[in-house]
Parts: structure tokens; sequence; C-alpha cells
């Protein structure tokens, strides 16, 4: 049965001018379900962030297919959203205006597009700061406008690059919790750009590990951990196995 | 006794009562220092002739700021101020929207397209190297002494710190974010609209500063060197018969004109930047 999302030797090098070509993907393949939250870890430069973009339509493989639902991907569409790793906020926009950015390139009137963002903008704590501008947010807030904005065209799947590698580690367990809450009310595909292991398991569904550039699945880890997941779940030994397994397994693919 | 209303004077009175009277101090020590220089200036003019004699043939080239206020005074009361004043404005103002109508879509189309830049730039450096005054004779020879002519010298001059600071802004747009609304579908004019020009909204209006200065310099020199009516032509008549007075008049017009656009500007900066953090003012 083929995946929710298929790729099949996915292929990608840069031509950056006045330097030597870059591989970034090479037979890349990947199947993921619906519902699923899947996370990707592997060493700097190894074409995860990439191939999200790949998956967003900002960049066109080389070569290999890749589908959403069987249908190709040639361009953004709205099925699709991603969450930013520098949280990617129109400065010169409110909170408001930059949850309502995908309605408003949609083409959806002004009244539509308040109906849409306010329950999010409860959802995500911040009622009260729709006229804020983003440099009068911490960085947990903005993150959340973030997550909002990429909701608020109800996308099937949503894609995130290291949402959380911009935050302090208190404000990223919390965003962790809130986004499992999320996913959890929601039930989007969800593609997770990780380096940190225990954010992999602790999210996700099953967790992949990258080889070196040019990037290729190495191997997947499911993660058969109950849900609803807590806190504490973080100190069990099943835990613990499976952090050790996978950093194995990335260890060989890091030089330094 | 003497003792503890010491103390209390220490500790309240004069401290709380002097810190605001202190703060206001330091707000207006500036403007009271920067009007005291220009009162004391102009005192010492308009009692010049009255300590020193001036000889006639010195008379002739003086004037004084009661003479000039006088004069100003008249030229508005009269109403013979108006039609120089208007011929002015007029070419001031249209020569400055052409400027920023061509010159604010050609600087955000150059700066996103690599291929209209290599085909622009030679002709842009080329001709903002030249100085704008060698381009006078033509301009009159082609446009006459009327109002176009004096609208091309404004134009000339103000085009190019518009296109060249809104080309250098486009240029620093934040790729994330060009990413960021493409991923939501925006097209290439989205993509300028929604991130470029706001992005480039603080050199576009840098660039504005620089144009008004220049094309206030365009009306001065396109009227002093050929046109048939304007202040500038008022202010060589009225120096060609002596009349230093109306001269000063003239020049104090365009002055106040230039600080009231500079001022204008400075209000649609404000409104224009309001999200960015050192306006919001706190910390």
């Amino acid at each position: 049965m083929p995946g929710y999302i298929q790729g099949r030797n996915v292929n990608l090098t840069f031509r950056p001018p006045n330097r030597g070509p870059v591989r970034a993907l090479s037979n890349f393949d990947i199947d993921i379900n619906e519902g699923e939250f899947l996370s990707i870890v592997g060493p700097s430069g190894c074409g995860k962030s990439t191939f999200l973009n790949v998956l967003l339509g900002l960049v066109k493989p080389d070569s290999g297919d890749l589908q959403i639902q069987g249908k190709p991907i040639v361009g953004p569409g709205t099925d699709r959203a991603m969450v930013f790793q520098e949280f990617g906020l129109l400065p010169w926009r409110s909170v408001q205006d930059n949850v309502e950015l995908g309605l408003e390139l949609k083409g959806m009137a002004r009244d539509a597009r308040r109906k849409v963002s306010q329950p999010l903008i409860e959802m995500i704590g911040l009622a009260g700061f729709e006229g804020h501008f983003p440099h009068e947010l911490s960085g947990g807030m903005k993150q959340r406008v973030g997550l909002a904005r990429a909701l608020a065209t109800d996308p099937h799947v949503l894609l995130m690059d290291e949402p959380f590698a911009a935050l302090d580690a208190q404000t990223r367990d919390l965003m962790q919790v809130e986004l499992l809450r999320v996913w959890q009310e929601a039930r989007k595909t969800v593609l997770f750009v990780t380096h940190q292991i225990d954010e992999a398991i602790y999210l996700s569904d099953r967790v992949m590990v990258m080889t070196k550039r040019p990037g290729r699945a190495k191997t997947i880890f499911p993660i058969n951990l109950p849900r609803p997941r807590d806190y504490e779940m973080r100190t069990t030994p099943e835990f613990n196995e499976l952090k050790l397994e996978i950093w194995n397994s990335l260890k060989d693919e890091i030089t330094v | 006794m003497t003792e503890t209303r010491a103390i209390e004077t220490d500790i309240g009175g004069p401290l709380e009562s002097a810190a605001p009277a202190d703060g206001l101090w330091h707000r207006l020590e500036s403007t009271i220092f920067g009007a005291g220089g220009i009162v004391v200036l102009l005192a010492v003019w308009e009692a010049l002739p009255r300590i020193v004699t001036l000889s006639a043939g010195t008379k002739l080239f003086f004037t004084t700021p009661s003479q000039i206020a006088e004069t100003l005074w008249q030229m508005f009361a009269t109403g013979s101020i108006w039609v120089p004043l208007s011929v002015s404005a007029s070419g001031f103002a249209l020569g400055l929207g052409l400027a920023v109508v061509a010159g604010l879509p050609l600087g955000v189309l150059i700066g996103r397209s690599p291929t209209l830049n290599a085909m622009l730039d030679p002709f842009i450096t080329a001709f903002n190297a030249t100085p704008r005054l060698v381009f006078l004779p033509l301009i009159m020879l082609w446009f006459g002494l009327g109002l176009w002519a004096k609208v091309i010298v404004v134009f000339i001059g103000a085009l190019f710190p518009i296109l060249i600071n809104t080309y250098e802004g486009v240029r620093n747009a934040d790729k994330t974010l060009i990413n960021v609304v493409r991923s939501f579908g925006a097209n290439e004019w989205d993509v300028a609209r929604l991130v470029v020009v706001p992005n480039a909204m603080p050199y576009i209006v840098a660039g504005l500063r620089l144009a008004i200065g220049r094309a206030v310099l365009g009306v001065v020199v396109a009227e002093f060197f050929g046109s048939e009516s304007g202040l500038g032509v008022m202010m060589v008549q009225a120096a060609g018969q002596y009349h230093v007075d109306k001269v000063f008049a003239g020049l104090i017009v365009f002055a106040g004109l230039s600080l009231i656009m500079t001022a204008a500007v400075q209000v649609l900066e404000n409104r224009l930047t309001l999200w960015r953090p050192q306006r919001a003012g706190g910390e």
C-alpha cells in the first residue's frame, strides 16, 4: 500500500555559483502514513531541511517521484504548511495579520479571516495580543503564532523545520506538550525535523535517521510508547533504550 | 528642630520638586539654546546699521531682518507671492511625484530581476555619476523655459536617490520571509507587496528625504538659469534691482518649504515604521 506521502528516488543537487555542486539528496525514499507524526533526525547539512522545502514545493528535485495522496508535488499548495525555524513572522504585521497571512493569500475576505484566526489565537493562548507586533513577543509566543499561522489554512500536512531550536529549554518543553495537544485535536500528518533525539522520541510515532550528505533514509525507529505522553515518560527505561539505539545509529553519520 | 527640618527637606521636598523641573529644563535646553542663538544673531544684525555708519554704496547691498519681515509680509498681504510660489511648487511637486512614481517600481523591478539589473545598471551608474547641471542646456533646448523643463530638472535630480535606495532595500529582503509567503502560494506581486517593499521601507524613506533636497535644488537651479517665472526667477530679478530684502524673502520661503517637506517625511516615516522595535518605546 502506498504511503499518504510517498517519495521514491528523490535526487537533488545544488549548484551554487562559483562553487562546486552539492548533492543534498540521493535516492531518498520515504513513506508517511496519514495522521502520523514522523520525526527526522540527522547530522547537520544532511538535507533534512532541504527535503521539507521540496515537500513544501519551494525547491524542485532533479529527479524522482514525490506524491501526496497520489498527486505529484508541483509547487506550494494549501494542503501543506510549514512552521519555520526562526519563526518567519513578518515583523511589520500584527499577531492577527501574521496568523491570517495564508488566508489572505487564498483571497478570503476580512470577516471570514477573523472567524478562523480568532479561535486559533485563543487556542495558542495569545488572546489580547492580536494587535502586538512580533518584536513585542517572547520566542515561545512567536513560535505559537508561527504554529497558528500554519494551522489557519487547515492543511493536511504540517511541516516543521526545527521549530523549537531557537527557544530556551523550558519553553521548548512546554511547546512540545502544546504541540502534542494540538496534533491530537487536529490530527494532522506531521513531519518534524530536529536535532534533538529526546524531542523526536517524545513527539513521534516513528523517528527516521538520515545519513550524512547526500542524505538518504538510514533507519526508521517505531516509537511504541503509549499516548497521551507525559513528561515522566522521558525517564522510563524504554525511552532511554530508544534514545541509545537512535544515538548509536546517528553517531556514525556525524563527523566533527 | 532645625536639624529635623533640614533632614526632612533633604529627603522629601527639594528632591521631588527639583526632579520634574530638571527634566523640563533638560528637554527644553537645546530648544532654548537653539532659539536663543537665532535671536542673538537677528538682534546683532538688526542693530548693526545703527551702531556702525554704512556708506551709501554698502547700504545698497544691505538689509535688516525687520526690512525682510516687512517685505515678506507685504508679498503675502498683496498676494504678489502666490504666482511665483505656485509655479515653483508645481514644478517641485510634479517632478518629485514623477520621480516617486517612476523610481519606486523601477527600483523594485531592478532589485528583483537580475536580467533587468544587468541591462540597466550601466545607464543608472553613468547617469547618477554625472552632475545633473550638465543636462540643463539640453533640457532647456528641448523643453523651453516653461513648467516642464523645470519638472524634468527636478525629476532627474530626485529620481536617483529614490531608485537607488529602493534597489538597495529590495536587495536586502529577507530570503526566509520570501519563502514564507511563497509557501502560502504568493506570486511575485504578493512577494513584493507583502515582504520586499515593507522590508525596504526604511531605505525608501531615506531616499525620499534625499530626493526632497535634490528636488528643491532642481527648482532653484532651473529658475536661476532658465525659467519664465517662479520664486527663483523672482529672486534673480530682485537681486538685479538691488532689492536685497526681496532676495532674502525668497530664500526664507525656500527654506520654509524644505523644512515643511522634511517634517512631512518624518511624519510619514513614523507612521510607516510603527512596527520597528526602536519606535515602540519601552525598552
